[in-house]
């Protein structure tokens, strides 16, 4: 498969940052949509005795804040076709969530993208990537 | 090769497959959309749903009593010893999003259990694979979650 330079297409190859803080409310919400009952996400007597400083983000919820990055950077010209994160460090509620992305290169109307997350000291909670499709033609 | 053997009873789940069907409507969609800060939007007069609220179908709906201790979902509660569970991974494939007013059905299997010597003991890897299909029988989703539990 030959891969042209991102440059060449429309859609800028630096995705922008979506920055989050995710509360309790937020992850309390997202058990209840998903209807995961996984202690650790709601009680942090649970969480805590598991060996975690505070109730954890569930890695579910952290895969659709790089959902939400990329669908303000395709700007409903396009959808994504494949998503894969990696949690490599958990997260509480309470502190920002830097989602960063950049396309590294796309094929047709195909962008390929490398995602991470990471916190304000840069450690990286998240890596991901994925795979989005442009609904039109690049010009 | 870990040298870590996986019990009996793990190897005979591996790849059993449970399925159930779930009816999407807009309060679904909607909800989903408000927990991960989402705005939802209409196109063409639907509500149309974040590329992963497959997420909110992916757990079965079982009576509280039936989960591990620990409330983790059914779908990996696997035999091993090993009891603190945590998500590692995920891998989703989305054909298309899903839509109010429609009837998915969701096939969910133990795709591999993996042993692991890790930084603080022996981990395993749960590997689950859930599938979405619509009416017509056209997958429409896919994704592969790896979750990582120690003793």
């Amino acid at each position: 498969m030959s891969m042209d330079p991102v440059s060449s297409r429309t859609l800028a190859p630096v995705i922008p940052q979506l920055t989050v803080v995710p509360t309790t409310a937020h992850l309390f919400m997202f058990s209840a949509v998903t209807w995961n009952r996984h202690r650790i996400h709601y009680s942090k007597d649970a969480a805590v005795a598991e060996g975690h400083a505070d109730v954890v983000v569930q890695r579910a919820l952290l895969g659709n804040y790089l959902a939400r990055m990329l669908g303000q950077w395709l700007g409903g010209r396009g959808e994504i076709r494949e998503l894969s994160w990696k949690v490599l460090s958990s997260a509480a509620p309470g502190f920002a969530l830097h989602c960063i992305g950049e396309a590294t290169s796309v094929d047709d109307h195909t962008y390929d993208c490398a995602l991470r997350i990471v916190d304000d000291q840069e450690t990286v909670i998240v890596t991901g990537n994925a795979r989005c499709t442009l609904s039109e033609p690049a010009a | 090769m870990s040298g870590i053997p996986v019990p009996d009873g793990v190897r005979a789940m591996i790849g059993v497959t449970r399925v159930r069907s779930h009816s999407v409507n807009e309060t679904d969609i909607a909800r989903f959309a408000q927990a991960i800060g989402e705005r939802v939007s209409r196109r063409g007069g639907i509500l149309e749903a974040p590329p992963l609220f497959y997420q909110a179908l992916a757990y079965e709906a079982v009576p509280i009593e039936e989960l591990p201790e620990d409330g983790s979902p059914r779908e990996l509660d696997v035999p091993i010893p090993a009891t603190r569970t945590v998500g590692g991974s995920s891998e989703f494939v989305i054909h298309r999003r899903a839509r109010a007013g429609e009837t998915l059905t969701v096939a969910t299997s133990l795709k591999n259990v993996i042993p692991k010597h890790g930084k603080s003991g022996v981990l395993y890897l749960v590997v689950v694979e859930t599938s979405f299909t619509d009416a017509a029988g056209v997958l429409v989703a896919r994704e592969i979650a790896t979750f990582i539990k120690r003793a």
